[in-house]
């Protein structure tokens, strides 16, 4: 890649990021979420990967922070979900929000997020949410870089031989 | 009154991206202090630009981007100061 490409890609990169967590913090009132703005963050994280490669990248994104976060990701979703059925009954039921008025106030204050709107906990299936899609989608481009080491078949079965040995 | 929420989890989100930045011996490019403070500029002019979002009214910016900024550098400062661990190199 040319220098110019490598000298505007990572604060490129990083308004991006910035782009992208925007969109999953509107994600419950406006077009958007979870999904969408990991895509973006993701996105982000690929440009620097196709740009400077796996190498030379700027960012340390190792396997134990991608699994870390996947978990907490999926960890944070399951508890939001539990947190629902156990104080009302209903899974991933809206406690912040409880338009069935069978919550504690308590527990209602808890989970409402301090915004006009009060959304409860639908910004927060965003934030766990986005957290499982920019590692997903993140993941698949590094696995698909670390291939691409391999011209041959027959470099892969060395390779794994040297690493058997 | 500025909203509490977009501020937390965005610096939240910004925070734990921002702590992945290192610096790469491998790489011939080295991102001083100056791309930070380029990188700032650049997201208060794109929040003013995008206001306050989600169709929030209690500030000229778009908060939420504010903080993820913040929270980038943040990151980068607490946590991102050493170099990539050798062994990764290896990898």
């Amino acid at each position: 890649m040319s220098t110019i490409l490598k000298l505007f890609a990572f604060p490129a990169a990083l308004i991006i990021m910035c782009y992208g967590t925007l969109t999953i913090l509107g994600g419950h009132i406006t077009p958007g979420g979870g999904f969408q703005g990991g895509a973006i963050i993701a996105g982000a994280l690929i440009f620097c990967f196709v740009v400077y490669g796996l190498k030379k990248m700027p960012f340390h994104i190792s396997h134990d922070f991608l699994a870390g976060l996947e978990s907490a990701g999926a960890l944070g979703f399951v508890f939001l979900g539990l947190a629902g059925l156990l104080a009302s009954g209903f899974y991933l039921y809206n406690l912040g929000v409880d338009i069935y008025n069978i919550v504690p106030v308590f527990i209602k204050n808890i989970f409402d997020y301090p915004d006009p709107l009060h959304a409860g906990i639908l910004p927060y299936l965003n934030f766990v949410v986005g957290l499982k899609v920019l590692v997903g989608l993140s993941a698949v481009v590094i696995a698909f870089l670390e291939f691409k080491e391999y011209d041959t078949d027959e470099e892969i079965e060395e390779d794994l031989i040297e690493e058997e040995d | 009154m500025v909203y509490a929420g977009p501020l937390i989890i965005g610096f939240l989100l910004g925070f734990i991206l921002g702590s992945r930045i290192r610096d790469n011996p491998e790489s011939e490019m080295k991102f001083t202090t100056s791309v930070y403070i380029i990188f700032i500029i650049a997201a208060i002019i794109l929040a003013y630009l995008f206001g306050p979002f989600p169709w929030y009214k209690d500030s000229p910016f778009a908060n939420g981007l504010i903080a993820a900024a913040i929270g980038i550098i943040v990151g980068k400062l607490i946590f991102g100061r050493k170099p990539i661990p050798s062994e990764m190199e290896e990898e």
